[in-house]
């Protein structure tokens, strides 16, 4: 057990707190421990759990600050600036290891709750320019009265904000004709990290309208997303809508439903497919026919989203927890399948060829339908997607049981049976810390098509422990980190993240990517945050940064990498 | 020892190249542009030479430009202050990956080459209308070109995977799922999602890339082509909106009567250098005159299964379509009954209308892109003020590819002119340069800042002019590769090696 002290956050110097305080106003500030505590709990999270345990306060803001404006962003970041406040862009902080401070010293949140405007929609270039803070569910119902729609939901559910998605994941289970949505930005009004303003896309040009992703010449947009907040501040951002085939409106999500252990609405949990959409599941023997199979659909042009989904089934699909297990321990939902979303933009005649199509591919690999006649039980179960594969509501099922960390892969169609080998390694070899963190051995680990002919498929395996147990939690941490080394030993997919982003310690650590991508993130850094104040360290180190890395951990990383046939690697003035 | 004797040591004496003829050559393309000659010419074949030459030249401080077709007819190679060309022609390998539909290229891999290769193992690569056949893939792609099924989002846009560059200061870096070394397949990472977007549109200054993976389709045997006349552009928005609103076809393009006409002259020929010769054509004439102002075409194109079946819903809409807002669709225009041939080709091998050429010898082209609703406002700017500089209206090409169904559009509309005649030249010039200013101020994008565009364009983005100039000093310190582009200027330093300046 660990010892029972006092936890005191950091707190700001007092100029510095007046100096925000004349920028937003009292009411907009606050350094009150019950509220900053509140802002240091996230979702999916093992190291902020396992400082909690330790009395560790570096997770905890010394304060939040909730602007209203751009101006007002900008006035606060120079603040910042001036007195070297290291200061962190948060939204709803689900993906916990891309919020919490990054250094022990008093770090200044910036909350975006009050600004979650949709500013402009623009029919005619099918575009919506919107707040940090606007969320899916909100851009979706705004954009389906107008006959658009922007593409696509991540499982983190509707709630997830647009601009938090736009710097860092942004997969959807119809990236497969949507791509994920680093395809369907149009333009970021960002604040620098040092207060100053820069947009990307077609209106960096005076004059131009917000119409088209790109500004002149290089793409700069490209130094934001996969930073993780730590190359700027998202102020305003416009998305792409695309055409939208469906009704009106989809039934809303109901304000912090989700996370209620038990919680069941039949609105949800019975939903149809949207108008004019239709959801295929379709089973396989195995993993190998399952894989041939979605190159295949993939191949054959049909769809909006094609994914596979594993243990996801059983937490989605169950109201409660109780269900969850028993029906992860009955093997109630097919081990390996593929689910098509089917939609018709232009005739009924395209829903009936899209069938036909997806049945000819079935056969061809020895999959069967989920129908009225085969498994009827199991398709009914089912029927929650029909409205998630559109507009996620029972993503949060998966954080009933601390649902805090996940291994990430992306790569061609073959990169299901490597996530499979790898997460059974893992988990036969420091073993599993709740019966769901064998999602992906036992069942196919989760697959989505990010290409509209499946050349890129997203994979991903979870952990599950038990948050008040820190054993449990360094147990997942170990299984995290085992699969990553692995994954850098075997040289599959993008790196740390299947999407390409990279956090430290692992872009220091880990040099193999690029190589030396490092040398160049710390150059962009340095053009972007001369002070280095924005998430210092988050996604690169400056080399002063590496040099004050704790040796020891420095050590147990580099044990990592030689169990992975590595060289370890130097920290400078450490091991020289 | 001299630079040339160090390029020599690198990648023997035979691939260094100081011919005064040679170099005047990669110093002069059709565009306005100016160049001045490289000192010379160096023609590696491996990464590693390529390497080497980069950290000769960054030692040597003298600029270095890539060059790997040299058809860009923008400018975009021609040397703003001499230095050593780098010229990738040679290095031509295509590896296909049938399995995953994408295919690994080098940057002297040309459209012809990799279009004939795909196609025989029942893929496609998807191409830009009027590139030349033996314009680089590579570059073309990395400069963003707009590929003429840019309606469609899923086919038409963001095809680059993969890639493998050299840094301006010589380090290797790969993008996406290679970025490890390993297997390819994906453009995340590493570190940045999309890092390699950096080096889009970049003209050569950021890095030399050495490979790509580029993403091919599916080629259906099963593919038609509609053709929907306008008598003016006035109308064009509100039937193509309705069209791309219901995700029909793949392709979607318009041509005027000018372009249209010179695609299906019969007495012109593809040229084979730019500027072409002259040639004054009776045919190019009538046919011009029998031709609607404009034509939209449809392209729809068949899957790997029942792929009649699929086009037949397709074509069913789009006819039901254009029935109920009145308008004829026909996959042939009146007089001319072969016309879909014409396009079935052209989808794939789209150089014919490169025929153009023929009319003056050189083409400008304003490349921009507006909201399609605009298409009608842009197409009488420009007119207009040809008109004013006494060039007639109906000599200027006229094309434009929708995008992302009905986003916006991708407009090329050229002015013609003989290169030898100077006084006819420096009016075109004048005028090209004033319509292109005219068009800016009118808020249409030109995101493909080449020559004059540069400063005019960024200009009007101070702020993001700035962080690409601090990006580039950070990543290119001695300012060598390709300066002049981009509004990146080369500081000439006392011990720079170069002749002049
Ligand atoms: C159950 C579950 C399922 C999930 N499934 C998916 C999925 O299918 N697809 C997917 O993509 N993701 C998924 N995720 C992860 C998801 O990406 C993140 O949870 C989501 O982005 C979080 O949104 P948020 O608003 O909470 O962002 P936060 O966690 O608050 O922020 C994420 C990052 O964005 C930065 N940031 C926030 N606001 C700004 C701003 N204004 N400017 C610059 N940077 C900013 C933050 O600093 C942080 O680095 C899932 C998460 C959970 C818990």
């Amino acid at each position: 057990m660990t010892q029972q002290k006092k936890v005191i956050p950091n707190k700001l110097p007092g100029e510095v707190f007046k100096a925000l305080e004349a920028v937003v106003g009292k009411e907009n500030i606050t350094e009150d421990r019950a509220i900053v505590e509140t802002y240091s709990k996230f979702g999916i999270d093992i190291s902020g759990f396992l400082k909690k345990h330790a009395k560790d306060p570096s997770n905890i803001p010394a304060c939040v600050v909730l602007p209203q404006t751009t101006e007002e962003i900008q006035k606060i970041v120079r603040v910042a600036n001036r007195h070297k406040i290291p200061f962190v862009p948060v939204t709803n902080g689900q993906l916990g290891i891309a919020n919490m401070p990054t250094t022990p010293a008093p770090t200044l949140f910036i909350h975006f709750s009050r600004m979650n405007n949709i500013i402009e929609i623009d029919e005619e270039s099918m575009t919506m320019r919107v707040q940090p803070y606007a969320d899916y569910a909100q851009v979706q119902a705004e954009a389906m009265k107008r006959g658009l729609w922007n593409g696509g939901t991540p499982l983190a559910t509707s709630l997830c904000k647009i601009s938090s998605q736009a710097i860092l994941a942004g997969l959807w289970q119809t990236s497969k004709k949507y791509g994920t949505i680093g395809k369907n930005i149009v333009s970021l009004t960002m604040v620098l990290p040092d207060g100053e303003i820069l947009k990307t896309g077609s209106c960096a040009v005076e004059g131009v309208d917000d119409f088209w992703e790109h500004a002149p010449g290089p793409d700069l947009y490209s130094l934001f997303r996969g930073s993780a907040g730590a190359s700027g501040i998202i102020a305003e951002l416009t998305i792409k809508l695309h055409p939208w085939p469906g009704k009106e409106s989809l039934p809303e999500p109901e304000p912090g439903r989700p996370s209620i252990r038990t919680y069941y609405d039949e609105r949800y949990d019975k939903a149809d497919p949207p108008e004019n959409h239709r959801l295929y599941w379709i089973e396989f023997k195995d993993l190998e026919s399952q894989i041939q199979a979605l190159r295949e659909m993939a191949h054959a042009g049909i769809g909006i989203g094609l994914n596979a989904a594993g243990v996801y089934n059983s937490y989605y699909c169950s109201p409660t927890q109780e269900l969850t297990l028993k029906r992860v321990k009955e093997k109630f939902f097919p081990a390996y399948n593929l689910y098509v979303i089917s939609a018709c933009f232009i005739s009924e005649k395209q829903l009936a060829y899209e069938e036909k199509v997806i049945q000819r591919i079935a056969e061809l690999y020895g999959g069967r339908f989920l129908s009225s006649e085969y498994k009827p039980e199991v398709l009914e179960a089912l029927r929650p997607w029909n409205l998630d594969c559109i507009r996620h509501v029972c993503g949060y099922r998966m954080s009933r049981h601390f649902y805090l960390d996940t291994w990430f892969c992306s790569g061609v169609p073959d990169i299901g049976t490597d996530a499979q080998k790898i997460w059974t390694t893992a988990i036969n070899t420091v073993g599993e810390t709740y019966i769901t963190d064998r999602g992906g051995v036992d069942d196919t680990p989760f697959m989505y098509a990010t290409d509209p002919a499946g050349r890129n498929f997203f994979t991903e395996a979870d952990v599950y422990p038990n948050g008040l147990d820190p054993p449990s939690l360094q147990k997942a941490q170990q299984l995290m980190l085992f699969s990553i080394g692995r994954t850098f030993g075997q040289k599959i997919g993008p790196g740390v993240t299947g999407f390409g982003a990279t956090f430290e310690p692992f872009t220091s650590f880990f040099p193999e990517m690029g190589p030396d991508v490092y040398l160049l993130l710390r150059a962009f850094r340095k053009v972007m945050d001369p002070n280095g104040v924005c998430a210092p360290g988050r996604s690169v180190f400056t080399e002063e940064e590496f040099k004050q890395f704790p040796a020891q951990l420095a050590d147990a990383i580099n044990r990592l990498r030689e169990m992975n046939g590595l060289e370890p690697i130097r920290v400078p003035g450490k091991h020289e | 020892m001299s630079l040339k004797q160090q390029l020599a040591n690198i990648v023997g004496s035979s691939q260094v190249i100081d011919d005064a003829v040679i170099c005047e050559g990669y110093a002069k393309d059709q565009s306005f542009v100016k160049g001045k000659p490289p000192d010379c010419a160096v023609r590696p074949q491996t990464v590693e030479e390529i390497q080497e030459i980069v950290r000769l030249a960054n030692r040597a401080k003298t600029p270095l430009i890539p060059y790997s077709s040299g058809l860009n007819l923008h400018g975009a190679t021609l040397p703003a202050n001499g230095g050593i060309v780098i010229d990738l022609t040679r290095m031509r390998k295509i590896e296909i990956n049938e399995k995953d539909w994408f295919v690994i290229i080098e940057p002297g891999v040309t459209y012809e080459m990799l279009q004939d290769a795909v196609t025989e193992k029942g893929l496609r690569l998807m191409v830009p209308f009027g590139v030349p056949p033996g314009r680089s893939v590579l570059t073309s792609y990395l400069e963003r070109d707009v590929m003429l099924a840019a309606a469609s989002l899923e086919y038409g846009n963001n095809l680059i995977f993969d890639a493998e560059l050299i840094l301006p200061q010589g380090e290797l870096l790969r993008t996406g799922c290679w970025n490890l070394g390993g297997r390819p397949g994906g453009f995340y990472g590493p570190g940045l999602n999309m890092l390699y977007k950096l080096w889009t549109g970049a003209q050569g200054t950021l890095g030399i890339f050495t490979r790509m993976i580029i993403t091919v389709q599916h080629f259906s045997p099963q593919r038609r082509f509609f053709f929907i006349p306008f008598n003016s552009s006035e109308e064009i928005a509100d039937i193509v909106k309705l069209i791309q609103r219901k995700e029909i076809g793949c392709e979607c393009f318009g041509l005027n009567r000018f372009n249209l006409a010179a695609l299906l002259t019969d007495e012109w020929e593809v040229p084979r250098q730019f500027p072409a010769a002259k040639k004054p054509s009776a045919q190019f004439d009538i046919v011009k005159k029998t031709l609607p102002a404009w034509t939209i075409i449809v392209g729809i194109t068949g899957s790997p299964y029942f792929p009649e079946e699929k086009i037949q819903y397709e074509e069913d809409a789009l006819r039901e379509l254009c029935k109920e807002m009145g308008r004829a669709v026909d996959t042939r225009l009146p007089g001319f009954p072969d016309l879909e041939a014409v396009f079935l080709r052209e989808s794939l091998r789209p150089w014919g209308i490169l025929k153009k050429f023929n009319y003056r010898g050189s083409v400008h082209d304003l490349s921009f892109k507006v909201p399609l609703k605009r298409i009608h406002e842009v197409e009488t700017a420009i007119a207009a003020g040809a008109q004013k500089d006494n060039y007639a209206a109906q000599d200027i090409g006229g094309y434009f590819v929708v995008m992302e169904r009905g986003r916006a559009i991708h407009g090329e509309f050229d002015f013609h002119c003989d290169p030898t005649a100077s006084e006819e030249k420096d009016r075109v010039i004048k005028m090209w340069l004033t319509a292109s200013k005219d068009l800016m101020d009118k808020g249409a994008l030109f995101d493909r800042p080449y020559g004059d565009w540069a400063d005019m364009v960024y200009s009007r983005a101070p702020q993001y002019a700035l962080k690409l100039k601090q990006i580039k000093q950070e990543m290119d310190p001695k300012g060598i590769l390709n300066p002049g582009k981009l509004g990146f200027k080369f500081q000439k330093t006392e011990d720079s090696c170069q002749n002049s300046e």
